[in-house]
């Protein structure tokens, strides 16, 4: 008997064909999908943006650029925001590497402490900083009252204060990692060769942390320059170009000379980005392994440890009275002029009404970033198809992108149709998932690296289609890093202002624009109050993602050191 | 000062991590040109003891003594010795003669002074040529000589090496291992080096301190390690050994023989001290020293017989197990070529007389 007969390969019909092909491509599918969602509402508007700032009434022009050039306050804007972010960077990086090393290499008493304090302003928003300068040396602040101190805080200098304090926990935080990955024995090898502690410093441990030092330097970088609040609040008459943009917008409805600004600022920060990830995969010290000996602290000379504790104890100091000034002036009627306790500010009726929008608007959120981010980080580990570092170095971007060119990009892409958002939640929403989408995409893709692609391929041995390994397999296992994502486009939306105040509509206000225009205002009681709230909620989300790492042992929070 | 044998005397030393005492009061003496080995299970305290030497760790309390003078209170940049880090810790960011000549530019040498000693080591290490070198360009075991050129640099009293070789594949190890200890003989320098595998501890040293929990267990040269082990634990520790207990039952002192009753029958010996009928011992029995056969073996004292219960052929010598009377003997039987003995078989086990004997309690 021929064996050829009894083979009869089934014939699939067309509904089947349809529904193989469907099944074998439905990544290529997904990932076609969400590429297109990342065009629509990451690219387009940021294209727009720059169509706006060359376009004029008789098709191109580079007039506007020219103005920008010619008329001096535009220059000096960016002059302005160009010296704060290297001013801001250098000393940020200074006092974090200050206080990362006392937190791990000087004395055990005060690490805890110290680490506790340099991160407190994780959990405020940034504009906490110019809130409770404001209560101390603003016009009416307290020591400007009682030292008669003619500082006058708004100005170059007053934002510079404020951003250091804000950023100084992002430059501890990614130093103080790479000081802990740092091998003890090399410093100790240097130390048995009879270097003296200065000598180690400058020629062991700055040189081999100097990548690092620079990624946190790039980073804070990128973000003093983007940060809306702390600058339109305390800017005055000196002009930055974040707050500069909004006052074109919103004050002269001048959007042509708005965009110019947008693409000024953000061309910096696309350099910095490709810089920062080109140092992401380039060159690392690497070393032997074996046991890092829990290194015992060693005594620290005081020529360090003296200059090391001032600088620490310094920004440690104005860090906790900020807190306590913002806290204080949430009670009290107006703190430093009538001392009496109150709790209007606290029940204000305006104010709760925002943070319940704002939380309302979070959700939301944090709902579709945790969706989207986690379907990203699958499609770009576990896709084979063209472009997709591309897909990935896109969807990792939106940390380097200032938040008010998203918002003006939002404003001019989506307020005719066919994608009219503008006056909705989803506006609102919809820029902060895709401006925060990174942490989520990391979380994503360091789950999916633990994750063994044979699991997968197990599933689908047993029979199982792609849906029903996605399903069953993939999302359970993931799930710690969709919580992950969760949490954190929720915290970071709720306090997040530079965008979103640029598309709030009358009648449905956040907390973080009702703190900004309270601060403009001088209703201080209101911003600090409204503030206090945010950063309860943001202590609980903390307080969440914490205890989720523990239980399922799944760190985010190291992921890119940006919180 | 020069007559003094020692280079290094530990005296007493304790350590505590919070409550826990991890060094339960170590003493002992390094002799001048001497390499000592630290050996033991992991959390014994070996490389704990070593920081405390190279001043990396604090001592709670004891004396550390180095060439006749309290070193316990210098910080390591003070003391004559010079570490030798188990993940070499060598400056990724300088290249090797950057790396050896690191702490001679910290003592000030001259130029042409660091340039020469910089050769000199490089030859020592086998590394000429590859002073430009950056660290990562470099294979584990040069990265191994570097660091030891490195360490020898400020020419130590002593030399302190934390498992040096642990980070070596298993032929890279066999090799570092004999020339580390020709380089140390050469030199004549003091060393102190700790390990976790006790065979490369036999291998290497003049003596062997053995550790458990924090305190000595024996000291030693390595064949009175194997040979005489102090205790079951380091009997155990420095390979496989079979233990059978029994009772001491006659002593002929005139002969310098005993014999003792044990569960599979009477064994003699030949007694290493003196024994009085009635003490309780336990022979101490090493694999090798069996003698396994097919046939009764004639004329031999202490022969019985068992049964395989497993065989594996290792090629250069045959693994057993067999039992005798229901105790289990493990026995390496050398070169078995043809006789190789599969499970079930009857085969005879004959024990040396001058058997090693741990008294019991």
């Amino acid at each position: 008997m021929a064996r050829a007969e009894t083979l009869i390969v089934p014939q699939p019909n067309l509904l089947e064909k349809i529904k193989n092909f469907f099944n074998a491509e439905l990544i290529n599918i997904l990932a076609a999908l969400l590429f297109l969602l990342l065009a629509i509402f990451l690219l387009y508007p940021i294209i727009a943006v720059l169509i706006k700032s060359i376009k004029g009434p008789q098709g191109f022009t580079l007039s506007y650029y020219i103005k920008f050039f010619i008329k001096g306050y535009y220059f000096r804007s960016l002059l302005n925001t160009l010296a704060l972010g290297f001013i801001n960077t250098a000393v940020c990086l200074v006092v974090g590497f200050c206080m990362a090393y006392l937190t791990t290499r000087g004395p055990l008493a005060l690490r805890k402490p110290l680490k506790i304090v340099s991160m407190m302003p994780l959990i405020a928003p940034p504009y906490l900083f110019a809130i409770s300068l404001i209560i101390l040396f603003g016009h009416n602040g307290i020591m400007t009252k009682a030292f008669g101190i003619k500082w006058s805080l708004y100005g170059f200098t007053g934002v510079v204060v404020a951003q250091t304090l804000a950023f100084i926990p992002l430059a501890y935080l990614m130093i103080e990692n790479t000081l802990k990955s740092l091998n003890p024995n090399l410093e100790e090898s240097a130390y048995d060769m009879g270097a003296s502690e200065v000598r180690i410093i400058r020629t062991i441990t700055i040189p081999l942390l100097a990548p690092g030092i620079l990624k946190a330097g790039l980073l804070v970088f990128v973000m003093t320059i983007a940060e809306f609040g702390n600058a339109a609040i305390l800017g005055g008459r000196t002009p930055f170009l974040a707050p500069d943009t909004y006052m074109m917008i919103i004050g002269e409805a001048d959007f042509e000379m708005g965009s110019v600004l947008s693409v000024v600022l953000i061309i910096p920060c696309i350099i910095i980005f490709f810089l920062h990830n080109y140092m992401l995969t380039g060159k690392k010290f690497t070393t032997i392994g074996g046991k890092p000996v829990a290194s015992e602290p060693r005594k620290m000379t005081p020529f360090v440890q003296i200059p090391f504790l001032l600088i620490s104890c310094a920004a440690g100091l104005a860090i906790v009275i900020s807190f306590a000034m913002v806290l204080m002036a949430s009670f009290t009627k107006i703190l430093g002029i009538n001392n009496q306790m109150v709790l209007t500010h606290i029940k204000n009726f305006n104010s709760n009404l925002a943070i319940y929008n704002s939380i309302k608007v979070s959700l939301v959120a944090a709902f579709i970033g945790a969706i989207i981010g986690t379907l990203l980080a699958y499609v770009i580990i576990r896709g084979k198809f063209f472009g997709r570092s591309f897909i990935e170095m896109i969807s990792l971007s939106g940390f380097a992108l200032p938040g008010t060119v998203i918002g003006i990009g939002y404003l001019l892409a989506f307020n005719t149709p066919p994608f009219k958002l503008t006056g909705g939640i989803m506006i609102l929403a919809l820029n902060c998932v895709f401006r925060f989408l990174a942490v989520g995409v990391e979380a994503g893709i360091s789950k999916l690296h633990q994750i063994n692609i044979e699991i997968e391929e197990a599933s689908s041995d047993l029979g199982a289609n792609f849906m029903t390994t996605f399903y069953k397999i993939v999302l359970p296992l993931m799930f710690p890093a969709f919580i992950a994502g969760f949490i954190y486009t929720f915290m970071t939306t709720i306090v997040s202002l530079s965008a979103v105040v640029f598309l709030v509509s009358p009648g449905f206000e956040l907390a973080a624009v009702r703190i900004f225009d309270a601060a403009v205002y001088g209703e201080i009681g209101i911003a600090s109050a409204t503030t206090m709230k945010l950063v309860v909620i943001v202590v609980i989300c903390m307080m969440i993602l914490n205890y989720l790492t523990k239980k399922t042992g799944f760190d985010i929070s190291q992921k890119k050191g940006v919180i | 000062m020069n007559a003094y044998p020692f280079m290094l005397i530990l005296e007493n030393i304790h350590k505590f991590y919070d409550r826990l005492e991890v060094l339960k009061g170590i003493s002992m003496e390094v002799r001048k040109g001497e390499l000592v080995t630290f050996v033991g299970p992991s959390g014994c305290g070996k490389t704990t003891l070593l920081r405390i030497i190279g001043g990396f760790t604090n001592l709670d309390s004891g004396e550390v003594i180095l060439d006749g003078q309290r070193i316990d209170h210098l910080p390591p940049n003070l003391r004559d010795t010079r570490i030798c880090f188990q993940n070499y810790a060598l400056f990724p960011h300088m290249t090797v003669a950057e790396n050896i000549s690191y702490g001679l530019k910290i003592k000030k040498w001259k130029k042409g002074k660091i340039q020469e000693r910089v050769e000199e080591l490089l030859k020592l290490v086998q590394l000429e040529g590859l002073g430009g070198r950056m660290i990562d360009k470099l294979s584990g075991g040069q990265q191994q000589r570097v660091a030891l050129a490195r360490a020898l640099s400020l020419e130590p009293k002593v030399l302190l090496l934390d498992e040096p070789l642990s980070n070596l594949d298993a032929n890279l190890r066999l090799t570092m291992r004999g020339e580390i200890r020709k380089l140390q003989e050469r030199l004549k320098i003091t060393t102190i080096f700790v390990t976790h595998d006790q065979f490369e501890a036999m291998s290497i040293s003049d003596r062997i301190v053995v550790m458990k929990e924090g305190a000595i267990q024996q000291v030693g040269s390595p064949i009175e390690i194997y040979e005489r082990p102090a205790n079951e634990f380091i009997a155990g520790f420095v390979g496989f050994v079979n233990f059978l207990d029994g009772t001491v039952e006659k002593v002929d002192i005139g002969l310098g023989k005993a014999t003792a009753s044990t569960p599979i029958g009477e064994v003699h010996f030949v007694p290493e001290w003196n024994i009085n009928v009635g003490d309780r011992v336990k022979l101490v029995i090493r694999p090798e020293t069996i003698n396994i056969s097919g046939a009764e073996p004639v004329g031999m004292n202490n022969t019985f017989q068992g049964e395989v219960e497993i065989g594996m052929y290792v090629g250069s010598l045959a693994k057993y197990t067999v039992m005798v009377k229901g105790e289990k003997f493990i026995i390496d039987q050398p070169n078995p070529r043809e006789t190789f003995f599969k499970p079930r078989a009857k085969v005879y086990l004959s024990m040396p007389e001058n058997i090693h004997l741990l008294m019991r309690n």
